[in-house]
């Protein structure tokens, strides 16, 4: 990848030429082919595309220039690795490496389509061309992922081309750090790492706290299990972040920046710098911005490894050095933060939102979106649906669509059973509340929450009491066990939940879930703990039947959890092979030659051995 | 001065006092384990939680942080709060069941037995309010000890648990432990002091008049640093057990009397006279002289 040298800005003016040579060069190019490097592309091999397609250039020789490019995450994740040629935005899905050639002489040098790797509606069952005749892409509206499958992460010029810093020149220049505070406040932007406080009161009330320096800092620390969205917005579109971030800053009146990523996202780490590199040579970043006088620079810290670290005073104390540990936030961060100094924390989505709200205005922002969850959010679709991946959408749109009609569907034709919202601070939503609009505040109502946009979701075979039990286990490996309720609550939570799921649940266990649950709620020292029953109580609230019959009968509906459900042989499939009679470790299944066989339910031990030997598929749970 | 209505009681109190004060001003006991005036509250036991009026909705905060900045009402005998310390003391005694400084606290609290199983394991009933490391840390600078691990294997321990190479063996950590899991140890032949169970060990100061084991030559060492002073008198005394000093002292004591009645001058009887002569020896002198 070769990067072009960087010219220090002068100003807005420089800015505004630089950008205009940009889009003219580009312009001059007519065949591109972009390779989608997101996270799950990567994970099905599309790095060895770029490879296949850079050497396909360079060999062809062909008389005008093609560029390859290397683009962050598309959110289509199961039609992976995706390959979108220039001109007529052709989308290439699932391509492998053989493909490449074919792609290549066909697409590329001579404009004819290759029909099987184009993407086929679900409904009509046609191949269409272009993503924007994909289900999944039409009824998204991208502003936090506006640049990802466009540009280049480590290309600043990509980020100019599209219009990248066109904020920051319009607010350094044209507007006063109350102005452009005022405009985010308007805007009606909310925080979308989870706890969706009014972005703009944050930041006014950072700006009126006393002490200097103050502190600006981006959670890159997602620890949500199935979120990738900070990191697709990290790894793809880098300089979105920064921009917002300095725009933050100018707003507040601070000069110093952090951005804490996690650590097991060394890529985001990398892009970030690089970014950040960039951006200091280009005068966008660092002492006299765009040639006036706010400076403003930004570090790069990595986390320290847990969970709680995503917690806003946990994630300070680790920016200083010390373990990452919550403390009681009586004391607003705000006022009191990193250093003790008044420091404004707010998530990757939300900054990568923040140019945009400056470049088109508070009202475009709050035209989008309900009364009171304004904008887009970006959710990661992931579990038993279909269409896995991330998409980005107005809020208030509804779990049917975004699950059906955006996702289609759940995966091999599976009954919907419940989608899981939130995280590990959420709960699951069952069928009959799929046409509750996703916002902030309708999902808390079912007893959920949005949190930062994880969506799994859940079919006929999953056992909630053993969803329940998961997220206790996460929580309580990630405790931080400060404190008496979390860390002993937790324990005695999860010492209910396997007796529940190995058969040895007892009346009264549910009470007692309930009883904890109030505890937590009541007396834990952070959020972390505070929500942490939130996934067993919903699935009480929705699923009750399910732990009574695990309880009471000793029998999983689900048929998931191991000896509470019983195998059966069918009479139908049964070919009489004997295969399940012989692997059989405890002799429970009889049978002779052309005879369907027949398990002893006495003997049998539920290990599952005939189901996994059957050739016939002919081993029922039941 | 803002006031805080506790349990009905208003009392004033200063700006960015907390409500544990304003409760011991009032004279309305609220629990606690891991408070301690010697060092900034953590929190982090839970049981002293209380319920703070918010005029629409009720809060449960922790009565020995929570910053007082403006006139506020609090419950301590409400039920959610008698509920909500209830259920961390039975947690606690989950935990711990046999311990006997943690049994009376509860008993104090109304609360008997526990109806959750032990599911956690300690380090000899240490319920982790991380007093010792504060004090290590913040009063004796030195943070021989610390807090290991995460969640559930969180424990306090010396650094690689390994005896902690600037242990003190001053035992502050045994003193403000509130459930005895710090054990301090006398190894007469030895002539060293175990606290128990960091396996820490430092050698013990012998009393140069009584030959008594009583305090760790570090801690001597410390005093002397800490005090800043040449002073030979003070030297010499460090280097006893308490009973010779104070015996020394007395001694002293009758000689000033002595020669106070001489001259016809007689001072009062001053009891505190000892502590200050410890602290504020400048003062001692002039008035022997």
């Amino acid at each position: 990848m070769t990067v072009l040298e960087t010219k220090r800005l002068a100003g807005p003016a420089d800015l505004e030429q630089w950008r205009g040579d940009l889009r003219q060069a580009a312009g001059r190019i007519t065949k591109r082919v972009r390779i989608c490097l997101g996270p799950g592309c990567v994970a099905k091999g599309a790095a060895a595309l770029y490879d296949r397609f850079r050497e396909a250039v360079e060999k062809s020789g062909a008389d005008v220039e093609i560029q390859t490019k290397c683009v962050g995450c598309h959110g289509l994740c199961a039609c992976g690795p995706i390959v979108i040629v220039e001109p007529g935005e052709i989308f290439y899905q699932q391509v492998e490496e053989p493909d490449v050639a074919e792609i290549f002489r066909e697409t590329v040098l001579s404009g004819r389509l290759v029909e099987r790797l184009l993407y086929q509606h679900p409904v009509t069952g046609q191949k269409v061309k272009t993503a924007d005749e994909i289900p999944f892409y039409q009824s998204q509206r991208r502003i936090a992922l506006a640049g990802n499958g466009f540009l280049d992460p480590v290309m600043l010029e990509d980020y100019l081309r599209i219009g990248g810093y066109t904020a920051l020149a319009k607010a350094l220049t044209g507007m006063t750090p109350e102005e452009v505070l005022l405009t985010v406040e308007k805007s009606g932007l909310r925080g979308r790492g989870g706890g969706g406080f009014p972005t703009g009161r944050k930041w006014r009330s950072c700006r009126e706290a006393h002490g200097q320096p103050k502190y600006v800092i981006c959670n890159g620390d997602e620890g949500d299990p199935g979120a990738f969205m900070d990191r697709v917005v990290m790894e793809g579109n880098p300089h979105a972040v920064l921009e917002g971030m300095i725009l933050g800053a100018y707003a507040i009146g601070s000069h110093d920046g952090y951005i804490y990523v996690r650590n097991e996202y060394p890529l985001s780490v990398e892009r970030l710098k690089h970014a950040i590199v960039q951006a200091r040579d280009a005068g966008l970043l660092g002492r006299n911005i765009l040639g006036t006088d706010f400076s403003f620079d930004i570090r790069i810290n990595r986390g320290g490894g847990a969970f709680v670290c995503g917690e806003s005073t946990a994630l300070m104390a680790s920016l200083e050095g010390r373990p990452g540990e919550p403390r009681a936030k009586y004391v607003h961060t705000v006022e009191h933060g990193l250093w003790d100094k008044p420091s404004n924390l707010n998530n990757v989505e939300t900054w990568a939102n923040v140019p945009a709200i400056i470049n088109n205005g508070a009202a475009w922002f709050a035209a989008i979106g309900t009364a009171k969850s304004k904008g887009t959010k970006v959710f990661s679709l992931v579990g038993e649906v279909v269409n896995t991946g991330l998409i980005e959408v107005p809020m208030g749109m509804t779990l049917r669509q975004i699950i059906f009609d955006l996702g289609g569907g759940v995966k091999g034709g599976r009954a919907f059973k419940a989608v899981q919202t939130g995280g590990p601070s959420g709960g699951c939503i069952p069928a009959r509340y799929l046409d509750a609009p996703v916002d902030f505040d309708e999902l808390t109502k079912l007893g959920s929450m949005m949190g930062s946009g994880g969506m799994i979701v859940m079919s006929e075979d999953t056992c909630m009491v053993n969803i329940a039990r998961y997220f206790t286990h996460f929580l309580m490996d990630e405790s931080c066990g400060k404190c008496t309720p979390c860390r002993e609550g937790l324990a005695q939570m999860l010492a209910i939940l396997d007796r529940i799921t190995h058969g040895d649940g007892r009346p009264g266990d549910v009470e007692k879930l309930e009883t904890m649950a109030g505890i937590l709620e009541g007396a834990a020292l952070c959020a972390l703990g505070k929500t942490a029953a939130n996934p067993v109580m919903s699935t009480i609230r929705y699923f009750r039947a399910e732990y009574d019959a695990h309880i009471l009968q000793q029998r999983c509906p689900a048929k998931q959890c191991r000896g509470l459900f019983r195998y059966q042989i069918s009479v139908e499939k049964c070919k009489a092979c004997g295969l399940c009679r012989k692997h059989c470790p405890v002799e429970a299944i009889a049978g002779a030659k052309k005879t369907p066989h027949v398990i002893d339910q006495q003997k049998c031990t539920r290990c599952g051995m005939c189901l996994e030997k059957c050739p016939f598929d002919a081993v029922l749970k039941v | 001065m803002p006031t805080v209505t506790i349990d009905n009681i208003a009392v004033e109190v200063e700006q960015e006092s907390t409500i544990l004060q304003a409760a011991r001003q009032a004279g309305v006991w609220i629990p606690t384990l891991c408070y301690h005036p010697a060092v900034p509250p953590a929190a982090n036991c839970r049981l002293c939680l209380v319920e703070l009026d918010r005029g629409n909705w009720k809060q449960l905060v922790t009565a020995c942080n929570y910053p007082v900045r403006r006139d506020i009402t609090v419950s301590v005998s409400s039920e959610a709060a008698v509920k909500a310390r209830r259920g961390v003391m039975e947690l606690l005694l989950a935990r711990a069941p046999e311990n006997a400084q943690l049994k009376a606290l509860a008993k104090r609290m109304g609360v008997e037995g526990t109806p959750w199983p032990t599911v956690t394991k300690t380090q000899r009933d240490c319920i982790l309010c991380g007093l010792c490391t504060a004090v290590c840390d913040e009063v004796m600078g030195r943070a021989a000890i610390g807090v290991a691990g995460r969640g559930q294997n969180r424990a306090i321990s010396a650094p690689f648990r390994q005896p902690a190479e600037n242990c003190l063996g001053c035992g502050a950590c045994a003193a403000v432990c509130p459930v005895g899991t710090i054990q301090i140890r006398i190894h007469e032949k030895e002539g060293e002091i175990e606290i128990s169970p960091f396996k820490t060990r430092a050698k013990l100061l012998k009393c140069e008049q009584c030959g008594a084991q009583v305090v760790s030559v570090a801690v001597t060492e410390e005093a002397l640093k800490r005090g800043k002073m040449d002073w030979a008198k003070f030297r010499q005394l460090v280097r006893l057990c308490p009973k010779c000093r104070q015996k020394r002292a007395a001694a002293d004591l009758s000689t000033v009397a002595t020669l106070a009645s001489q001259i016809g001058y007689l001072a009062p009887p001053r009891a505190a006279a000892k502590t200050k002569t410890a602290r504020r020896p400048r003062a001692a002198k002039s008035r022997k002289k």
